[in-house]
């Protein structure tokens, strides 16, 4: 009896550790969620900045704020600098993609195990 | 029609928690997706003001006098220089100096991807709206249905 009854409280402990990682594995998830949500954001903006760019003569004057101060760009450099801002944005993104699939994958074992150890929990109270 | 019709035998097989939860977050979906109608609808009516101040300004002479905002209270008197030349915020801190006509141009062209925008989400919203208003009527009708049974 103090043998079962011991081992499952082990299990019980088991499965509070196994819960409590579940519960970090989806916070994680959540913040991934937040960040690739405003990365994407500005992955659109920076679009959008590009196209009208695009749109302009080679003469057109550019200005970027910088601060509290309008400075002159040269139409080149700001082409330069949007693309490179979306290309640095378009691979933070697919970075967080691949966490996301990892913790995805991590979430999904978790709950098997937590699953596997119910099972034995109940089993357990059965046989006492 | 046909495929809005079709969820309802499929509502009806799941269970009450099943039709709950999913209720609950086709609810919360709509609330989401009305929120960004809503600052859609805010963004466009900030395009038509600046679309008609720039039509306004298009009218308005050389050297003519006007008072210039400093800060919300503080306006200074000034005369308007070139009114053919404008200054478009066109995002992350980039600001392209255009003509009037290509400012209106712009303002036109940044109203009418919103107008489609919104369209668009409008769609996707009533579509979610219908699937959270067929699963509360199922639900309901299930409760009841249990709470005559026992």
């Amino acid at each position: 009896m103090a043998a079962s009854s011991s081992s499952s409280r082990e299990l019980q402990k088991e499965l509070e550790a196994k819960a409590n990682d579940l519960s970090k594995i989806q916070k994680d998830i959540s913040k991934n969620h937040q960040v690739r949500k405003k990365y994407t954001i500005q992955l659109g903006e920076n679009e959008l900045v590009l196209k009208e760019l695009d749109l302009l003569n080679e003469d057109a004057n550019v200005y970027k704020l910088i601060g509290p101060v309008l400075v002159k760009q040269d139409l080149a450099e700001a082409n330069a600098n949007v693309r490179k801002r979306i290309e640095y944005i378009s691979a933070e993104l697919k970075r967080l993609d691949s966490t996301l699939q990892d913790l995805e994958e991590k979430q999904n074992s978790k709950k098997e195990a937590i699953f596997k150890l119910q099972q034995r929990i109940q089993a357990g109270k059965a046989k006492a | 029609m046909a495929s809005r019709a079709t969820i309802i035998p499929e509502l009806e097989k799941m269970s009450v928690e099943q039709l709950k939860s999913i209720k609950e977050q086709s609810d919360m979906e709509v609330n989401l997706l009305q929120d960004s109608l809503n600052n859609i609808r805010t963004a466009t009516n900030r395009l038509d003001l600046a679309s008609i101040a720039l039509r306004d300004l298009s009218l308005r002479p050389q050297g003519k006098k006007m008072l210039v905002p400093l800060t919300a209270s503080l306006y200074v008197p000034g005369t308007l220089d070139d009114a053919e030349k404008v200054l478009v915020d066109v995002g992350t801190g980039y600001f392209i100096e255009k003509t009037m006509e290509e400012g209106k141009n712009y303002c036109e062209r940044k109203i009418n991807l919103l107008k489609s925008n919104y369209d668009q989400l409008l769609e996707v919203t009533s579509k979610k709206k219908h699937i959270a208003d067929e699963a509360g009527i199922v639900l309901q009708a299930k409760m009841k249905q249990l709470a005559s049974a026992s």
